[in-house]
């Protein structure tokens, strides 16, 4: 086993080099990288050359974009590769559930198989199964409302921008009232190889039991609901608007056909999914278009950073040789520049980079590791 | 200090040798015939004492040598030179009363000669031959020593042995070729020359049975020489008479021809063997391949030739052989002039064996017998004057003269050294191969080999050039001599093959070849060439098209094989310890030795040596035993066991999983989880008892899990401090951890395959952690500070690199603990405890909320818990007396509460009653009406007048107890309820129990048929006969209701048959009533 840190850079369309040490192994290094270099490149032409994609969800992606903390002008190209980025990635995600499904036993896939996919994120599995809670809040709300209940349109409101939000949490929207909304919150989701299914009977479901849980696991949640309460804080009321728009903005919701379409049903998967799987889709979609954004975002920063440092060197148009000194009526950093694709591409990378986890197994043997997609 | 000495001797003595030219022999004699220590004095003395010492030492050499003879059984040699000292000789001479150390018999050689009183000039140029030869012989024996020792040092893999055996094969075929050719020319010869052939080898044909037989017997006469009343030389003639088995270049006619041939053959065959060199010689060069070469060469020649030369008697003398073999090389450096060819790398080469090895042929030139018969006789006198001595005393041994004998027959009484060589590769020495100077010093030499005595090889080496030669003899001696103090001298080790010994050359021989890389290697290959050929061979013979061959024959045990065996451990053993304690061991060895094994029978056995380490011969051979397990006795008497020194009791819970927190907490979540299955069952029970309406007592299989125990392994003895390795242990014990995860991952059971694959991963990957831990803890080390080195990696760093390389880090670790473990635990906690409390529930309902504070309310809904004592089980305390009864062990109660089953009806119609009131409670909208009072003695009187008869006769038939309503009865008396058949009409009365159903049938059968027959006399008895069946029907029909009933019985005075037996016989008489 020969240890190699290699400086790995990207060719991307711009010489981007962001001194980072990957530990690789030799011999599936070249290879994979090659391979995914590929893959990326793949992505850009059919980005550019528009042939045989055509982008559904510009505005969604923008959205959402806008809600991870990309404020600027969003370049079509962008929104293009991250569709098609999440396109491959809800492809994957059906034909593996679907995998699953078949090992089950059954033709159609369930939440299960979904929930078994990001198993191993237990952060997202835990934001899901509140999402899913929330969403069980707001369809007994329904049926309630239909019902005729009192006061049921306010919650429903509540409820709605929950589940578009679901993500962030309730302590993100304007929030219903919250004593309500509790006690609705009957369903608890479990998962299928959590406790309760070690035993052969089941009991009835108690009330009273808090789960702890949730309040540990999504410290991630916490972060991001942060952010968002970082970034809200000094909104006017018509930004405010804007933002709670956007955080409505979703793959799924109110647009099953599109989806169903768009994501392959019918052909990777022959089942007619239930409304909790295009939800679950939904979700999920909306957590890559996120993560991508954060990382690209990243990406972004570190590659500014670099390049201030080296800047004054490079830079022929800047003859004093100086380095620029951020002046006071510059605009701010993040809103000078947009995210470009290479960004996303490099983020994408970072994302699909192969966990040792992986490909311990291969360890001490000549096996070649293949690189499967990674979900996000 | 014994070294500094032997020097000086040394010098002194060859200074003496050099100027006076004296008898070699006797100074050899002179010179060994000191015990170790006294030999300095006796070199000083050496002046003085030569001219006297000469009578007497040789006297005393012939006799430890004929004493030697007497312990000989086995590897004589042709010419019988029976102070041959083959191992066992030197041991055996040992244990015979001679005060000297084995070796100093040696010198005893030259002395034939000189007693013969043969010409000194052919004497001395026997000698030379015969002294080169035995340095030749000595190298070579050097060389085996060596092969021998590195094989004692390295492994040699058997690899090269395949091409060593083709060489072999190509030798055989040639010699094959030439004996055909030969056998054209003189067939009479055949016989002879296939054997010869097929030996191939230097190895001589040994004497055989006869010659053994013939040995004992001249130890015999030997022995009793004084009783027989024949002169040595009668005597010797007429063994010569019935020796057998002579070499096949005997000839009656040619005096010589014998041993000039035997030399020469081997000495051929000898170069011949140097396959890697001489292969180009061993064949006539093919005029189609070298079209110019027979106008380069005008007199070809080749070793091919040579050999069919020599097979038809073509040489008459050694000059003639020696002129053609060094043709042969001089024909190739002459043909082949450019410097840089390889051939003349290897003539050079066989010109320099050659020269090594010519010297061995003894000068002889054949003569006619009659000429040398002659010369015999002339020659008889002299050699009566010098053995005038010898013959007056008596002593002198047969055997003693044996060696010289031999030859004499041979050449009867030829003048020239007699005997030729026998040496073979195998290294069993013939008499005169025995190096002289190899006594040299004494017992004490033993220790040879060690870097020590090498400086004191050098004196031996002197004493032997002194000893043998004459002064003035040109022989090759010189330059040998010097060659040989480099040398470390092989000597004859008593338990060695040969006390032969030294000589040399090996080293320096070695590094003169042109091409060396691995000198040992070189040499062991060399050496061993032939043996390893042969071994390969016999391998080979083994197998058959690829495949084992059945017809081969079995590996046997040869007690020869054992004996070599037994010799090399002897020597390894020797060689092991220190020199002068391997003197004083030699002594003692050597006394009492007389190996036992050595009887003449198996002296039988064939005896070749061979210079192989013992791995080639797995089959002789005993494995080495540990030496712990010697028997030890004490003071006592008893056995000492030394077991307790290295045995240990392996030390308890190696396959078992260490105690730590974790297993700890793991064990707690599984015993949890265990209790909680065990309260599942339970409610299983419950909920398929609320469903069943019948139950049995085995329906139910009791969950009763055993707790987990890891079992270790037997209590085990085990060697040393290893590590055991037991894989399949190791892996059971992996299987159960695996097992143990899967259960404490919530899988109450998995399939065996499943358990299988798991565990073949969780190996491998352990493995690779490992593997990769080693890796990094064995990464070369990195300069520190202080120019000191230190690991690349700290401990710490080290553990962790290799998680990461293996996909996990400290975090996903803790979070298994926290989550998987921890957290899992506080969960099934809380799932155990709603588990009870939904059996509880489902138990005693009564008990949950509206029970009361006091509990009081628990009976107000008739709750069962009481009587099956639910709560005494959780009480833990035999509300029934289940224990004082023993009825929990009758029945094996697992709680002192009653058994379920029992209670299942109470259960069941619980249940019912539970589930209907949630149906009804809700739309009750009618009270219940209330409940008719019971008919009783008192009350009788305000029923309706035409009943009161049948409830009197019912309350008299009751005892006058309250009359009970027919739905209070008991279940079991109750009538089943009627019903209506699809038809809609009422066709049968109630219905009954099966049974009754039958015996009714039967009876009504008979009846009937009673009827048939009397139907016209029945007709005026009952009113309505011919209309009796009919009407039957109609009186069941009544039956079915209370009020019917009554009013029947009102008319019938047997009210007791409508619910007893047969209605439908009765039926026509209560009409009739």
């Amino acid at each position: 086993m020969v240890l190699v840190s290699t400086a790995v850079c990207l060719r991307g369309p711009e010489p981007f080099s962001s001194p980072r040490f990957v530990y690789l192994y030799k011999p599936s290094s070249t290879l994979s990288l090659s391979a995914l270099r590929s893959h990326l490149l793949g992505f850009k032409s059919a980005a550019m050359a528009g042939t045989g994609f055509t982008p559904k969800y510009r505005s969604e992606i923008q959205q959402m974009m806008f809600v991870s903390g990309e404020t600027g002008d969003i370049s079509q190209e962008v929104t293009t590769l991250i569709e098609q980025i999440v396109q491959q990635q809800v492809h994957q995600m059906l034909r593996d559930c679907t995998e699953t499904a078949t090992r089950r036993g059954s033709r159609s896939i369930a939440t299960d198989d979904l929930m078994m996919l990001i198993r191993h994120d237990k952060a997202k599995v835990s934001r899901l199964r509140h999402f899913l809670q929330w969403k069980d809040v707001r369809k007994n709300l329904k049926d309630s409302e239909d019902k005729g209940g009192g006061d049921a349109a306010d919650l429903g409101a509540g409820g709605a921008d929950e589940l578009g939000a679901g993500i962030v949490g309730p302590g993100g929207g304007p929030g219903g009232p919250v004593d309500t909304t509790k006690k609705n919150k009957k369903a608890k989701v479990d998962l299928v190889w959590d406790v309760p299914s070690f035993f052969a009977e089941s009991v009835p479901a108690r009330d009273d039991e808090e789960d702890e849980e949730e309040e540990e696991m999504n410290f991630a949640t916490l972060q991001r609901l942060k952010n968002a309460d970082e970034r809200t804080k000094n909104m006017t009321r018509e930004e405010y608007v804007h933002w709670s728009d956007c955080r409505q903005a979703s793959f799924t919701f109110r647009k099953g056909k599109r989806f169903r379409e768009w994501a392959g049903f019918g052909i990777i998967t022959d089942s007619k999914p239930n409304d909790d799987i295009i939800d679950i889709l939904g979700f999920l979609t909306f957590e890559i278009v996120q993560s991508l954004t954060e990382e690209a975002l990243r990406v972004k920063v570190a590659e500014d950073e670099y390049r201030k440092a080296i800047g004054a060197d490079t830079d022929k148009n800047n003859p004093r040789k100086r380095k620029r000194v951020a002046g006071l009526f510059d605009p701010p950093e993040e809103a000078r520049e947009p995210v470009q694709p290479s960004h996303i591409q490099e983020a994408f990378r970072r994302m699909q980079r192969p966990r040792n986890k992986s490909k311990a197994m291969l360890n001490f043997t000549s096996g070649l590791f293949r690189r499967p997609l990674m979900l996000i | 200090m014994f070294r500094e000495r032997f020097f000086q001797i040394e010098a002194r003595i060859t200074d003496l040798f050099s100027d006076k030219g004296r008898n070699p022999g006797l100074a050899d004699q002179d010179h060994f015939d000191g015990s170790g220590p006294q030999l300095q004095e006796e070199a000083r003395a050496a002046d003085a004492k030569k001219s006297a010492a000469a009578a007497a030492p040789p006297k005393k050499a012939a006799r430890t040598i004929d004493e030697d003879d007497y312990g000989d059984d086995d590897d004589d040699d042709e010419e019988d030179n029976v102070a041959a000292t083959s191992p066992l000789h030197a041991k055996s001479s040992a244990a015979t009363p001679s005060t000297l150390p084995p070796h100093l018999q040696v010198p005893t050689l030259p002395k034939p000669s000189d007693s013969r009183g043969t010409p000194s000039s052919s004497g001395d140029g026997a000698r030379t031959s015969e002294d080169v030869r035995k340095k030749l012989e000595q190298s070579k024996k050097e060389l085996e020593e060596r092969a021998k020792k590195t094989s004692y040092t390295l492994f040699h893999t058997l690899e090269t042995d395949r091409d060593a055996m083709l060489e072999q094969q190509k030798l055989d075929e040639l010699d094959r070729q030439v004996e055909n050719e030969m056998s054209g020319q003189s067939g009479g010869r055949s016989n002879n020359a296939a054997g010869a052939a097929q030996q191939g080898s230097l190895s001589n044909a040994n004497l055989g049975a006869s010659n053994l037989t013939l040995k004992h017997l001249i130890a015999r006469i030997d022995k009793y020489r004084d009783r027989v009343e024949a002169s040595d030389s009668q005597l010797r003639s007429l063994i010569s008479e019935v020796r057998k088995n002579r070499s096949k270049w005997a000839s009656e006619d040619k005096v010589g021809q014998e041993e000039l041939y035997e030399a020469c053959e081997k000495v051929l065959m000898e170069l011949k063997a140097q396959t890697e060199h001489s292969a180009p010689f061993l064949q006539r060069v093919n005029k189609r391949e070298v079209p110019d070469y027979y106008s380069v060469i005008k007199h070809p020649m080749d070793m091919g030739t040579m050999i069919k030369k020599l097979k038809s008697y073509h040489y008459k003398s050694k000059k003639e052989f020696v002129d053609d073999l060094n043709l042969i090389w001089a024909n190739c450096l002459q043909y082949n002039a450019d410097p840089q060819h390889y051939l003349r790398k290897k003539a050079l080469y066989m010109r320099k064996e050659t020269e090594k090895l010519v010297p061995l042929i003894p000068d002889i030139v054949v003569r006619d017998r009659a000429e040398v018969e002659a010369e015999e006789r002339r020659l008889q006198n002299g050699d009566n004057d010098g053995e005038g001595i010898e013959d007056s005393e008596d002593e002198e041994p047969i055997m003693a003269s044996r060696g010289r004998k031999a030859p004499s027959k041979g050449k009867k009484g030829s003048t020239a050294a007699r005997k030729a060589p026998p040496h073979g590769p195998e290294g069993t020495p013939g008499a005169e191969s025995k190096p002289p100077m190899s006594s040299l010093l004494g017992a004490p030499n033993s220790g040879l080999r060690t870097e020590v005595s090498r400086a004191g090889s050098d004196a031996p080496m002197d004493s032997n050039g002194f000893a043998t030669p004459p002064p003035g003899t040109l022989t090759p001696l010189g330059a040998h001599g010097a060659a040989h103090s480099g040398a470390p001298p092989s000597q004859a080790d008593a338990s060695e093959v040969d006390a032969t010994g030294v000589s040399v050359n090996g080293l320096p021989l070695q590094a003169d070849d042109p091409d060396l890389d691995d000198i040992e290697f070189k040499t062991w290959k060399q050496v061993t060439k032939k043996d390893r050929a042969i071994a390969a061979a016999e391998r080979n013979r083994m197998f058959h098209n690829e495949r084992l061959n059945v017809e081969a024959q079995a590996l046997l045990r040869s007690k020869a094989g054992m004996r070599r065996w037994l010799r090399q451990q002897k020597q390894a053993q020797s060689e092991e310890k220190p020199v002068d304690e391997r003197a004083m061991d030699q002594d003692a060895k050597d006394s009492p030795q007389a190996i036992p094994g050595e009887t003449l029978a198996e002296g039988i056995e064939e005896e070749e040596d061979r210079t192989l380490p013992d791995y080639y011969d797995p089959v002789n051979a005993i494995p080495d035993i540990d030496d712990r397990l010697k028997w030890v006795e004490d003071s006592n008497g008893e056995v000492v066991d030394p077991c307790e020194e290295y045995l240990r009791m392996m030390p308890k819970g190696y396959f078992t999983s260490p105690e730590s927190n974790l297993t700890k907490k793991m064990d707690a979540n599984m015993r949890q989880m265990q209790d909680t299955r065990r309260i599942c069952a339970k409610i299983g029970i419950v909920k398929q008892m609320q469903l069943q309406s019948q139950m049995y007592q085995n329906q139910f299989q009791k969950y009763d899990p055993q707790p987990f125990v890891e079992v270790d392994t037997e209590p085990l003895v085990v060697q040393d401090d290893s590590a055991i390795l037991a894989p399949w242990a190791c892996r059971a014990a992996l299987q159960r951890s695996v097992g143990k995860l899967f259960y404490h991952a919530g899988f109450e059971e998995f399939q065996p395959s499943a358990l299988e694959a798991a565990t073949d991963i969780a190996g491998t990957y352990f493995a690779n952690l490992v593997k990769t831990l080693t890796v990094y803890r064995e990464s070369p080390q990195v300069p520190g500070e202080d120019s000191t080195f230190k690991p690349m990696f700290s401990p710490e760093e080290q553990v962790i690199h290799c998680l990461d390389r293996n996909g996990l880090d400290l975090e996903s670790l803790e979070g298994y603990v926290k989550d998987d473990v921890e957290r899992l635990g506080s969960k099934l906690g809380v799932m155990h405890e709603r588990m009870k409390a939904h059996l509880s529930d489902l138990l005693r309902p009564a008990l949950d909320s509206n029970a009361g504070a006091d509990g009081a309310g628990a009976f107000n809904d008739g709750s069962e818990q009481f009587v099956g004592g639910d709560f005494a089980d959780e009480i833990g305390e035999d509300f029934f007396g289940f224990k004082e009864l023993g009825l929990d062990k009758e029945f094996g109660l697992s709680n002192l509460s009653v058994p379920l089953h029992l209670l299942q009806n109470r259960m069941h119609s619980a249940y019912q009653a539970q589930n209907a009131n949630a149906t009804t409670t809700v739309g009750v909208t009618m009270d219940t009406p209330p409940q008719y009072e019971p008919v009783t003695s008192q009350n009788v009187g305000s029923q309706i007048g035409l009943v009161q008869p049948f409830f009197r006769k019912k309350l008299r038939e009751n005892g006058d107890e309250p009359l009970i309503e027919d739905e209070d009865l008991p279940a079991k008396q109750r009538f089943p309820k009627p019903r209506l058949p699809p038809t809609g009409k009422i066709s049968s009365p109630r219905k009954r129990p099966l049974r009754e159903q039958q015996q009714m049938a039967k009876k009504k059968r008979k009846i009937d048929e009673g009827k048939e027959v009397a139907t016209g006399g029945g007709e005026g008895a009952n009113n309505s006969g011919g209309t009796s069946k009919p009407l039957a029907k109609p009186v069941g029909k009544l039956k079915l209701e209370m009020p019917n009933n009554k009013e029947k019985m009102a008319v019938d005075n047997e009210p007791e048959k409508d619910d007893g037996s047969g209605v439908g016989i009765l039926s026509p008489e209560s009409i009739a009533n």
